[in-house]
């Protein structure tokens, strides 16, 4: 089903587009909120209060605009609200991402794959900044697009790109010569 | 590469941030230096975590549509707005007062000898005499014609 269908759908109080939509937008909307606030409990949550939001308010979407963007502004910002609220998902992240994981006796000796989370690197960059970053990284998005997204102009958006880009560099490097040297 | 850092330097003391951004952007857009120390999409992709990632959203819709279900269950569950309930009563005692006394009033009004004529006028308005600071005084009395009222107005002789 296309896009506008489905929220034409979803418009009309269909049972079925809704689902359609989840369906379609669900590991979008969940891997986004995940490179946003690096941990799988708040992006789950993220997640459904995006559609919840989505499904409440969507007779207030330009159809003549991008779905997709659309949906990302308002994980972006579903996003930022959680980071606020919490103010503690940096080291939330580099704990999960680093601790081995403790099995206890009787246990399953044999645990399910850990779940993907974004590399601890990302920690030296803002939300605007990762948001900026994972749009243009996963989605291929332009400054434009980014723009339309963090509610900013175009060129800022580039800035943000910019010095993420040179932030992730440096720590690539400093990350690399820091196993080279032991 | 030691121009580029002298030109980072530099920049980075203007206490503008907007301009500094303008100006860092517009050199790195142009220096092909700077460009090779931004991370490239390939590089940057593999910190994230891609949409095929995430794994199955089965459930993501059962847990959604539970959560729409218990909303909408709670809207239609909330209770009125403290003290609307004291509202709506004292709006009807309120009316009920008026509807018992006007329907009164109306009874009273239209009992006979109510009417305006029934309160007759003195037959003969008198005044003996009117003294001002301690002497008669030139009094006038004017009554409108169909009126029960009476002007009296005393001014002292001259």
């Amino acid at each position: 089903m296309e896009e506008l269908e489905i929220v034409q759908g979803c418009l009309r109080g269909s049972q079925s587009s809704c689902r359609e939509m989840v369906e379609a937008y669900g590991n979008l909307v969940m891997s986004m909120a995940l490179n946003v606030v690096g941990n799988r409990q708040d992006a789950e949550d993220i997640c459904q209060e995006t559609f919840l939001q989505v499904f409440l308010h969507l007779d207030r979407f330009d159809q003549a605009r991008s779905f997709k963007t659309w949906l990302l502004t308002i994980v972006y910002r579903r996003s930022l609200d959680m980071i606020k609220k919490k103010r503690r998902f940096a080291q939330f992240s580099a704990r999960a991402r680093f601790e081995p994981a403790v099995v206890e006796r009787g246990g399953d000796p044999h645990p399910a794959a850990p779940d993907p989370l974004p590399s601890a690197l990302l920690k030296v960059l803002s939300p605007r900044e990762r948001t900026a970053l994972c749009l243009w990284a996963n989605e291929g998005y332009t400054a434009k697009d980014i723009s339309e997204v963090l509610a900013c102009s175009a060129s800022t958006a580039r800035v943000y790109l910019f010095n993420a880009r040179r932030k992730i560099k440096s720590s690539l490097e400093n990350d690399h010569g820091l196993l080279q040297n032991g | 590469m030691a121009f580029c850092k002298m030109v980072d330097a530099v920049y980075s003391a203007i206490p503008l941030g907007w301009l500094r951004d303008l100006l860092i952007r517009k050199h790195m857009e142009s220096c092909p230096r700077c460009q090779g120390r931004l991370a490239s999409r390939a590089e940057v992709k593999r910190l994230f975590v891609t949409p095929a990632e995430v794994g199955t959203t089965e459930d993501l819709w059962r847990r959604i549509s539970a959560r729409a279900l218990a909303a909408d269950g709670a809207a239609r569950r909330q209770p009125a707005p403290a003290g609307a309930a004291w509202r709506w009563a004292a709006a009807a005692a309120a009316a009920a007062v008026i509807a018992v006394s006007g329907f009164w009033l109306l009874r009273e009004v239209q009992r006979p000898g109510f009417e305006t004529a029934a309160v007759r006028p003195a037959d003969r308005f008198e005044i003996a005499y009117v003294n001002v600071g301690g002497a008669p005084a030139q009094t006038f009395v004017y009554q409108p014609q169909g009126s029960d009222t009476v002007f009296v107005w005393a001014a002292r002789n001259p």
